[in-house]
């Protein structure tokens, strides 16, 4: 219902010659008979444009079963702004028009049932958009991009796309800066600049660019010569200077990107700092966890100390379902047991030997709602808070609170692996939930293909297991944070699995996922555990009681970490590290052959901390180097640095030196004008006052030149009059007397140099010629005035003089506040226009109350 | 004088007819920039003998003289504001009538009367005291506003119009009327729309203390009036006067001066501005000023110069701004101090004219000479 006036406009706002709207049907092609269709024209080239950028949100949101919704709204509260234009309301009525319209199309969209009659909230539906806009919240926390498009985030986006087309509006037709009303469209297309991978795509910006186009030509066509200096008629240097500045920004464009540094790596892991709610804090780990790895200092920082030989892994949770677009930890509430006293996973190991470690972990600032431990947990205490784990994945999760602040000692016990009892453990599996084994729908054939290949000629699932890891540990694969991004598959699931083996480049996600979707379709049940890789040795100890004193350990967001977990029947649950350079191998899933079977990887050597204390035979825990961009050699990194040093040196360098090059400049290009022939006593004259400037003595803008002068001559910066600076004070003189002439004298009079025709010889004026210095140029005029002005200064004032010139200062304020100034006028009448409507609208209210 | 014009009810603009001679042969013409300053410097030391220590009076009496203004002396009684009118009067080689302003004096005793002549059987034109050069009325608020204002249409227009005829004035002809600010009972205060007419308005002010004692030595025997000859004739000044209207006002200047009276009239202390024929006085004495001090080009610092006398007593004060303490002279100052110079009010086109290396516009704007 809302595209009827839709579609009978649209052929107005195009048509002005044809004369088919109907408002302009008797009227003819006048501009001033379209003046009905304006509301209208300019409503439809805000929806297009609003309508146009939210194309871009496909893949912000999945598919595009939102925009119906998104559409329906923009078209809805644009139309009734302009209806109410139409009808030649003003101002505040038609924004607030808008703002009620807005309620109304997202009450009859989203609260049908929650509201009076379908369209008019109620208190129920205030209930029921806190619990829409909390849903969208975990969304926009907890989810990946695309996201499932739920009713909350939808609401959310309709609702801000409705605000922005108000905004626009106001932006374009009251205040009158159709221009300005790009900004509103921009403010929707940053949205999948900033979170889709691949930005914001051609759909998105055609449709944007489309509707601001529309908007501009609207404004254009009935308010010609308002926001543009030029007549309708196109001049032919108009195309060309618009060429040249479109060129200018392609070129500058083309050419920062280059300079700034950050903008290759996804989502500005520049500005990621800028996040308020820190890395580390989403529901679903798997996402966050690219994002911490990219994060350039460290958050989130957990410290712990352990009885185990070697630093082990924290786990805080698993993720064991690989079916659909976006993986995410199961969190299996039903199954969750209360009460971290005493965990048991139930499952039997026929490994009689089992190793039992005591870590003390203080979280810090991590915040999650789970708990990260070292595998496998048999119970943690001295936590606060009500805490649940899950008997299948032994990962504790807050009931009602998180990881933050909390210091606890979890004791936990594993079976000691060695190659041999891996071996040996190829029974079939049983008593192992569903979930773990159960192959995904739709797994590319690549994964399958390539799965296939590796384990060919492998028997038993330990060996199976090997060879994949060996494949993805072999120099094929490269560790790489930034190519996902740059390849566009960031994130996790079976398409992003399928890039990850075609460009052989990742971080801990893909080769954890591969790995774990591998063995899988070989048979092996398997999960990824989620959580921190070892961490590196503060040097402090802590003491736990009938444990001694323990070696610490930190871990930050940097080493935010992804590793597979295969179960073994009889065995149980073991970690593989598939990785490269990441984390530890442990001992058991080493290649026998292996010489160096302990490192992790070769890169990395001279990065092990000699002061390990235990680093002979048992896996080192290995610090892990900051990830370099393109994985540069050191040396390489280092001279970049040292370029951009010098840079920055040499630019900040510049900046100093920028006021006294500007001055510089602007003097050499005045006395060059000042050489001879007409005119040439304005740029000295310029000059001059400039130069006294320079020195504090400023001209007034209420102040004859004469009286400037004079009043320079007298100042204590030019010296005595007689003596010494007696030719300074000449030169000025003369220089006065020139540009007087040359301001106020007669056009014809000839040149400075000569005398005035009128002018009598020793005119009681003191005319300035006759005391000047014969035949010297402005130029060495002004040469003599500032070498006396510096040799009557202090040094300080020399300095700044030269430096920091004054004049140079006040030109720069007032180029800087003209446009403070444009914009303060507009604004001023806006708010004149506001306050009067609403005087207006108070009138109106108060009439009928008196009546 | 000539009595050829027969009507003077279309001669709303007095501008046109500089001059009384209307015949070209009599036209004056302007004096060599040499012999202008000598003559002004004779002028200006044989008013300087008589009044001590009072220059700047003098050179602003001078400056309305060239500028074909009225002078308005306004000061207590003994200043010497009748000494220095006489004095002026008696530099220059011209007739010189001079009227005592009482509250009985008619209009016909100003301009002139029509009697019957009984031997030719006609109404013959006796002309008043207002047909000389040089019009000294002493106290000029003592007469009624009738005889006042029989004063209006001389000085404007520089013609006595009775019984429906119109005499011409000669030329030069200048009104110089004293008036005492104090002493108001049974005056005639001046009407608004004849201060108007006064070019400018010159307070003389007490003399120094050097100046007041020399005034004893010199004053004592003999009036000094007395030894003063006239330095310059007629038709020197009526030259002189053609040499101010030869000076060129640039295109900033002008708009100078209109900003001036802008701001006069858009000033939140006064309740009346200056006039249009202000502006226009303003600038004609800004001409002469201009070449009093030997240029052929008005400064800006020429207006500024005379803008005070020029325009305090024309523009009224608002009433909240007056019990403040504030004087018509204050705010002109004030206003002096806010308004931009020429140079400085069209920053964008004299950026121009420095970038390009070329005059500012106000070089190539009118090439004819301002004057009239």
């Amino acid at each position: 219902m809302t595209l009827t006036p839709q579609r009978s406009t649209a052929p107005g706002r195009s048509g002005p010659d044809a004369g088919k709207p109907p408002v302009a049907a008797h009227g003819g092609a006048g501009r001033p008979k379209l003046a009905g269709v304006e509301p209208w024209a300019v409503g439809l080239a805000v929806t297009v444009g609003v309508a146009g950028a939210a194309l871009g949100l496909n893949g912000v949101l999945r598919g595009w079963a939102w925009y119906p919704a998104v559409l329906t709204t923009v078209l809805a509260v644009a139309m009734t702004m302009a209806a109410l234009r139409a009808l030649r309301l003003r101002g505040v009525l038609v924004g607030a028009g808008g703002f009620v319209a807005l309620a109304l199309v997202l009450t009859f969209t989203f609260f049908r049932q929650h509201s009076i009659a379908g369209f008019i909230p109620s208190t129920d539906t205030v209930d029921q958009v806190q619990r829409y806009l909390r849903r969208a919240g975990e969304t926009v926390l907890g989810e990946t991009t695309p996201v499932a498009p739920n009713a909350g985030i939808v609401l959310l986006i309709c609702a801000v796309l409705g605000l922005l087309v108000i905004l626009i509006d106001a932006l374009c037709v009251p205040l009158g800066m159709p221009a300005t009303s790009g900004l509103g469209i921009l403010a929707i297309l940053v949205v999948p600049a900033m979170v889709k991978p691949q930005s914001v795509g051609w759909l998105g910006f055609t449709g944007a660019a489309i509707g601001y186009l529309m908007i501009l030509a609207c404004s254009h066509w009935f308010h010609p010569g308002s926001g543009t200096r030029t007549d309708t008629a196109p001049a032919p240097g108009q195309l060309k200077r618009a060429t040249l500045t479109g060129a200018m920004a392609l070129a500058l464009t083309l050419l920062l990107q280059l300079v700034v540094p950050g903008f290759d790596q996804g989502t500005f892991p520049q500005g990621s700092r800028l996040n308020p709610w820190g890395t580390s804090s989403g529901l679903n780990p798997m996402i966050s966890l690219g994002n911490s790895l990219r994060s350039p200092d460290g958050t989130g920082r957990i410290t712990y100390a352990t009885s185990a030989a070697t630093a082990p892994y924290l786990r805080s949770v698993t993720v064991d379902s690989f079916d659909g677009d976006s993986w995410s930890p199961d969190d299996r509430d039903a199954s969750r047991q209360a009460g971290t006293g005493r965990i048991d996973s139930g499952l039997d190991s026929t490994v009689a030997e089992q190793v039992q470690v005591v870590t003390a972990v203080d979280a810090g600032q991590f915040t999650s709602p789970y708990l990260p431990v070292p595998y496998a947990p048999e119970a943690v205490n001295g936590l606060t808070g009500r805490w649940s784990w899950d008997p299948a994945t032994l990962s504790i999760k807050g009931v009602d609170v998180n990881s933050r602040n909390q210091q606890y000692v979890v004791t936990s016990a594993a079976p000691k692996l060695t190659p041999a009892v891996l071996a040996l453990s190829s029974g079939p599996v049983r008593g192992i939930p569903d979930t773990f084994t159960r192959i995904p729908a739709n797994v590319p054939q690549i994964v399958r293909q390539t799965a296939d290949t590796v384990t060919a000629g492998s028997n038993t699932g330990y060996a199976k297991a090997m060879a994949i890891q060996t494949y993805l540990r072999s120099a094929e694969f490269r560790y790489s944070l930034q190519s996902p991004v740059q390849g566009g598959y960031d994130g996790n699931g079976l398409s992003v699995l399928a890039d990850f083996l075609t460009q052989k480049s990742g971080y801990c996600i893909h080769f954890a996922s591969a790995m774990a979707v591998m063995a899988r379709l070989e048979g092996i049940p398997s999960r990824i555990a989620v959580g921190y890789a070892p961490g590196r040795i503060t040097g402090a100890t802590v003491s736990i009681p009938g444990q001694g004193a323990l070696t610490e350990y930190a871990v930050d967001a940097r080493d935010a970490h992804a590793w597979p977990e295969l179960y073994f029947q009889g065995v149980g649950w073991v970690a593989f590290e598939p990785t490269p350079s990441r984390g530890v191998v442990p001992a058991y899933a080493t290649e026998p052959a292996a010489p160096s079977g302990a490192s992790t990887n070769e890169n990395n050597d001279g990065l092990v901390p000699t002061d390990n204390p235990k680093a002979t035979g048992a896996p080192a825990p290995a610090p892990l180097p900051l990830p370099v961009p393109g994985g540069e050699s050191g040396s390489d990194a280092g001279y970049v640095q040292l370029l951009y040093g010098a840079g920055a040196l040499l630019l900040v360098a510049l900046l100093l030196a920028s006021p006294a090059l500007a001055r510089g400049g602007i003097r050499r290009r005045r006395l060059k004008a000042s050489g001879t022939g007409p005119g040439s006593a304005a740029p000295a004259w310029a000059e001059l006052q400039d130069l006294a400037t320079d020195y504090g003595v400023p001209p007034r803008s209420s102040e004859s030149p004469r009286h400037f002068s004079g009043r320079l001559r007298g100042s204590a910066v030019l010296g005595e009059t007689g003596g010494l600076d007696a030719p300074a004070h000449a030169a000025v003189a003369s220089l006065t007397g020139d540009f007087e002439r040359q301001q106020y004298g007669r056009p014809d009079a000839g040149s400075p140099a000569g005398s005035p025709a009128g002018s009598p010889p020793g005119s009681p004026a003191g005319s300035p010629t006759e005391d000047s210095p014969t035949g010297d140029s402005p130029a060495d005029r002004i040469a003599l005035v500032r070498e006396t002005l510096r040799a009557n200064a202090s040094w300080w004032a020399r300095l700044r003089a030269a430096w920091l010139p004054r004049s140079l200062l006040a030109r720069w304020g007032g180029r800087a506040s003209t446009p403070l100034h444009s914009v303060a006028a507009p604004a001023k009448t806006a708010g004149h226009g506001a306050a009067k409507s609403l005087s207006r609208i108070r009138d109106a209210v108060r009439g009928p109350r008196r009546g | 004088m000539d009595y050829h014009r027969s009507t003077s009810v279309d001669e709303a603009l007095p501008e046109p007819q500089g001059y009384g001679h209307a015949s070209a042969a009599t036209s004056p013409a302007p004096m060599e920039a040499a012999a202008f300053h000598a003559a002004s410097e004779r002028i200006l030391r044989a008013i300087n003998t008589v009044i001590d220590g009072k220059a700047d009076a003098a050179k602003l009496a001078l400056t309305v003289l060239l500028a074909q203004g009225h002078l308005l002396l306004e000061d207590v009684p003994g200043v010497g504001k009748t000494l220095l009118a006489k004095t002026l009067a008696r530099t220059i080689d011209c007739s010189v009538s001079r009227i005592q302003f009482t509250p009985d004096l008619l209009p016909s005793d100003v301009t002139g009367v029509s009697i019957y002549n009984q031997a030719s059987r006609t109404f013959e034109f006796r002309p008043g005291a207002v047909f000389a050069n040089i019009v000294i009325g002493d106290e000029i608020n003592r007469a009624s506003a009738k005889t006042q204002s029989a004063l209006l249409e001389c000085m404007e227009e520089h013609q006595v119009t009775v019984d429906g005829k119109s005499y011409k004035l000669d030329e030069p002809f200048m009104v110089v009327a004293t008036q005492n600010p104090i002493e108001m009972e049974g005056t005639y205060p001046l009407p608004e729309a004849q201060r108007d007419r006064f070019m400018a308005r010159i307070s003389m002010g007490y003399p120094d203390h050097d100046s007041e004692l020399e005034m004893l030595e010199t004053h004592q025997a003999v009036s000094p009036l007395t030894r003063v000859t006239a330095v310059v004739t007629a038709d020197e000044v009526a030259s002189m006067i053609a040499a101010v209207q030869q000076v060129y006002v640039s295109q900033s200047i002008k708009e100078y001066t209109v900003a001036l009276g802008r701001a006069t009239r858009e000033s939140a202390m006064l309740r009346l501005g200056a006039s249009p024929r202000s502006m226009l006085q303003l600038l004609r004495a800004a001409k002469a000023t201009a070449a009093l001090e030997g240029r052929d080009f008005v400064l800006p610092d020429d207006v500024v110069s005379v803008a005070e006398a020029v325009l305090a007593h024309r523009i009224i004060l608002d009433r909240k701004a007056a019990s403040t303490g504030e004087t018509p002279q204050s705010v002109i100052r004030s206003i002096l101090a806010k308004v931009p110079v020429g140079q400085e009010a069209s920053p964008a086109l004299t950026r121009a004219g420095r970038d390009r290396g070329r005059p500012d516009p106000a070089a190539h704007p009118v090439a004819r000479p301002a004057g009239r």
